[in-house]
């Protein structure tokens, strides 16, 4: 017993940037379940017109949870359980640049998610959206606490995302292995390091938003409220600010895993690495000029309208190289037909579908029909799921056996891809249809007479078929941790670092720091430039005592507590200014404790 | 060639056949007319939009065939075989032709795209003219108000419009954010507390004696009962337009024992926050927040166009109306102050009284 305490102390005291990965993706697959549990119960609800199975509240909760849980506790941390395993492996160094601060963004993070989720233990779970749309959100027309547990939870959890984009942004600049220059690091590396800025740009914004929100609510200002001098649209545009690069936060670690995935399963290196790094910067700089196209509707004038929505259509260019650059990579290659590839290959069709629509939501005219219908539903969903959480799926089984030492089991994981293929699509390319004919967004209900019957129907048969993808995915997972053919290394002949060193990796990740002279450095190591195999093997396992890593910390996780708490006090009013203080001095002392602490 | 050959133009064929029948099926919305479809516009404003929608969706077809013919041919053709002899292939980096090409070519289409966008927008967005019908349309927790400045009528949850006239409106809301949508007529306007948003369309010839109806719904998340906010928008022809509004000023007309006493518990239970036209209920001055009742019994549906206007739903109603729409609060369960005859009564009254000859 003494063993297994141990080792979740050892868990739970972890700074090794390896474990939080495992952490961050274990939860986010955690969350993912109760995201698609909501999810099924809305398909449920509108299976048949006049359906009573949820009610109108239960409804509005599930359309609010289940954004918000698929944002930012499912593919932001799933994208983080990525950066957090990969980025030093794939750069050549021991850890990430503040490992208790990586720690730290992990237990916030957890955190986040528990006050979020203790909403459902009190029953007043956030039914705003995940837009949280003011003077809804006003103490006025919402007076139980969904709104605070909703600001809240998104604080805490922004907290924790903006810890993490400086410390992956500062290892990525500082800690690169000796001759890794910026146009030699992996794709994915690029994609990450573009996402880190994003975020550290775009969360102030819904920070100051949440803030300003939770000052209406506690403190009587009127920020939002027009009958106080307020103004409702002011949150549109701080909410859409970060919001759309949040969108590119969303899909850029997914097309930077793609990359990766092509490129090894092709044999090939990645298509145009130059330009395909420069459209990611393009992506993520022009996503910070486009966020009021989610507002076409709301009365900015003709200018904005217009300008918006040059600028929108702008950024299909970038992307548009980004996705012939893939077809290209496959182009002369020899294509294996693995999960992860699958995986990958359907990302590239299902994210152009979802951009193409995404194109005509620029054109204002188009928007003032399509939006808030169920066009732009199937429009995000091809984006978001269709593309980041496919391409995510693909990551998992590219990275497994890297991970585990086990690869996961293909037979099952072809089965996985199908039900998913299928059931997404059966799912979301009706609910085109359903737009088009009008059907509104967030309605718990529709009537009979209004034509939806037959699609909605539909689509909710191929979430249940999804559904079914998932339950193999978890068997998969389970199986394949026990039964899984073993890995040694190069587990897929990849291209990049990590696949030099043994899987899953020692904690100390390379006993030796590697010099890096080509991109795809240890594709160049196993083959000469004529295409011959040299003798190179991976590196060889040594006493973990020899090398100098960071010591387990407590304080991280007391500190996460004490944000925790702190945010806790907001949800009382009797002693709830105590409670608040009480988190903020944890807090404190927490960090005291981890400045003296002695950590090797 | 053999039939059972899939060689690359066979499959090269079939996907361009597959994608012809889904760009018809995007333009149709996949097949039937469905009463809020965005698709078949009545008026020259969606047509206007309908023109960018067709045009940018066969735009965005021919990318996708642009993707998607290249991804199947590279899977056909470069798929590893299993007699494969291990050797690597070909290490290409890039091309910059090719890359510029596809930088290129999609900019020039954006441009196709944009120029009659911004055409529609700036259209769209020019004042209407001074002879337009005004109409003030006013979003509440979850019904609408219709006021008509010029002519003095207030009227809620359907909006009755003349043939052939140009339309001005003046959107705004009472409390949350909602939006005006009639599909068939032009696109959405959100109704922002505090602003007012414009919007102007041109409606249709009638059809129908008694108005052609169209349905319209609110589609922005305003609460609890968002998904109970709808309305129907009545084009009346020329005649009947006249004739409607004259008879829109004249005092409901009573008949039977019922109905009298109806008026009576009307005025004494009702007043307060509902109107009809030519009764005391109209001379209070006071801010009404229920719908205006003046035209009642001509209303096809009842409670923002969720059922049918019949005698059940509307005792079902005034028994206990937050039953049937989660969330109302300002209208109480009149079955704990009402005897079930007193609620016949009133809702006799309402129903019958109020049928508006026109």
């Amino acid at each position: 017993m003494t063993g297994f305490f141990k080792e979740v102390w050892s868990w739970l005291t972890t700074v090794d940037h390896k474990r939080i990965g495992i952490l961050y993706g274990a939860s986010a697959l955690l969350f993912l379940l109760i995201g698609g549990t909501e999810a099924l119960l809305m398909r449920t609800q509108l299976i048949v017109p006049g359906n009573d199975f949820l009610t109108a509240k239960a409804f509005n909760s599930m359309v609010t949870m289940h954004g918000t849980t698929m944002i930012f506790l499912v593919i932001m941390p799933l994208s983080a359980a990525f950066f957090n395993f990969l980025t030093p492996l794939m750069i050549g160094a021991r850890d990430v640049a503040f490992p208790r601060l990586n720690a730290l963004s992990y237990w916030i993070f957890f955190f986040g998610g528990v006050l979020l989720h203790i909403s459902f233990v009190v029953g007043q779970i956030p039914r705003g959206g995940w837009f949280g749309y003011a003077n809804l959100t006003s103490p006025t027309y919402t007076t139980d606490l969904s709104v605070d547990f909703w600001a809240m939870g998104l604080q805490v959890l922004g907290l924790a995302s903006l810890i993490a984009a400086i410390n992956f942004f500062v290892t990525i600049m500082n800690m690169r292995a000796p001759g890794m220059t910026l146009l030699k690091m992996p794709i994915f590396i690029w994609t990450t390091l573009v996402t880190q800025l994003l975020l550290i740009f775009a969360l102030p914004v819904i920070t100051v938003a949440l803030v300003m929100i939770t000052f209406d609510r506690k403190f009587g200002t009127g920020f939002f409220d027009p009958t106080l001098g307020g103004d409702v649209v002011l949150w549109q545009h701080l909410f859409w600010v970060f919001g759309h690069p949040e969108v590119y936060i969303l899909i850029l670690p997914a097309m930077g895993i793609v990359s990766e995935i092509l490129s090894t399963f092709s044999k090939k290196p990645l298509f145009g690495y130059s330009v395909m790094v420069y459209s990611t910067c393009a992506i993520g700089f022009l996503g910070f000029a486009v966020w009021a196209h989610h507002m076409f509707t709301v009365g900015m004038g003709p200018w904005a309208n217009a300008i918006f929505s040059a600028a929108t259509m702008l950024i299909a260019v970038p992307t548009g190289v980004k996705i012939f650059n893939w077809i290209m990579t496959m182009w002369g290659g020899k294509i294996r037909f693995t999960t992860a590839n699958l995986f990958a290959i359907s990302f590239i069709a299902m994210f152009t579908m979802g951009g193409l629509s995404g194109v005509m939501h620029a054109s204002p005219p188009i928007d003032a029909q399509h939006h808030d219908t169920y066009f732009v539903v199937a429009h995000f969903h091809y984006v978001l799921y269709g593309g980041a959480v496919m391409a995510l799926f693909g990551g998992i089984y590219y990275w497994f056996p890297k991970v585990f030492g086990v690869y996961l089991n293909e037979a099952m994981g072809k089965a996985q891809f199908w039900l998913y293929m299928i059931g997404f699509n059966v799912t979301f390319f009706p609910m085109h249809f359903l737009g088009v004919q009008g059907m509104p967004r967030r309605n718990f209900v529709y009537a009979a007479d209004q034509g939806w019957n037959f699609w909605n129907f539909v689509c909710t048969m191929g979430a249940y078929l999804t559904a079914i993808g998932g339950f193999v995915f978890i068997i998969n997972v389970v199986y394949s941790l026990w039964f899984g053919k073993k890995a040694v290394g190069d587990d897929w002949n990849g291209r990049t670092l990590e696949w030099m060193i043994p899987s899953p990796p020692p904690v100390y990740n390379f006993a030796v720091e590697p010099t890096v002279d080509h991109l795809d450095e240890w594709w160049h190591r196993k083959y000469t430039s004529s295409g011959t195999r040299t003798d190179v093997q991976i590196e060889a396992h040594v006493d973990p005592s020899t090398i100098h890593l960071p010591g387990p910390s407590f304080w991280p996780l007391v500190m996460g507590f004490g944000i925790f708490v702190l945010a806790g006090g907001f949800f009382l009013d009797s002693y709830g200014a105590t409670i608040s203080i009480a988190g903020m001095l944890i807090v404190i002392i927490s960090g005291y404790a981890w400045a003296f602490e002695d950590n090797g | 060639m053999s039939q059972t050959n899939l060689s690359i133009a066979s499959i090269y064929k079939y996907v361009v056949r597959g994608l012809s029948a889904l760009s018809f099926a995007f333009l149709t919305g996949c097949f039937e007319v469905a009463p809020m479809t965005t698709i078949h516009p009545v008026t020259e404003a969606g047509r206007d939009i309908n023109y960018v929608y067709a045009l940018t969706t066969a735009i965005a077809v021919f990318i996708f065939l642009a993707v998607a013919i290249p991804v199947v041919i590279a899977l056909v053709r470069f798929r590893e075989r299993p007699d494969d002899d291990g050797s690597i292939p070909e290490q290409v980096h890039g091309n910059v032709v090719l890359e510029f090409i596809w930088t290129i070519v999609p900019v020039i289409l954006l441009i196709v795209i944009a120029l009659p966008t911004w055409q529609v927008i700036f259209k769209q967005a020019a004042p209407a003219s001074e002879k337009a019908l005004k109409v003030e349309v006013i979003g509440h927790q979850w019904w609408w108000e219709f006021r008509y400045p010029d002519l003095g009528i207030v009227t809620a949850n359907e909006i009755y419009l003349p043939e052939n006239t140009e339309i001005d409106l003046s959107i705004t809301s009472n409390d949350v954010l909602h939006s005006y949508w009639v599909p068939r007529f032009s696109g959405k306007v959100d109704c922002v507390p505090g602003h007012v948003n414009k919007d102007k369309f041109t409606t249709p010839l009638a059809k129908l004696a008694g108005g052609d109806y169209y349905q319209g719904q609110c589609v922005e998340l305003c609460g609890l009962s968002h998904a109970l906010m709808r309305f129907q928008a009545v084009v009346l022809k020329a005649e009947e337009w006249q004739r409607w509004v004259r008879a829109y000023k004249e005092p409901p007309v009573v008949v039977t024992s019922l109905e009298e006493q109806g008026s009576k518990i009307f005025n004494m239970h009702c007043a307060s926050c509902h109107t009809i036209n030519g009764t005391p209920s109209a001379d209070l001055d006071i801010v009404k927040v229920g719908p205006n009742l003046t035209n009642f019994g001509d209303r096809k549906k009842m409670a923002a166009g969720i059922m049918e206007n019949s005698v059940e739903n509307l005792h079902r109603w005034i028994r206990n109306p937050g039953k049937v729409k989660q969330g109302v609060v300002k209208m109480i369960p009149y079955e704990e102050i009402l005897a079930p005859q007193e609620i016949e009564a009133v809702a006799a009254y309402i129903r019958n009284s109020t049928v508006r000859k026109f």
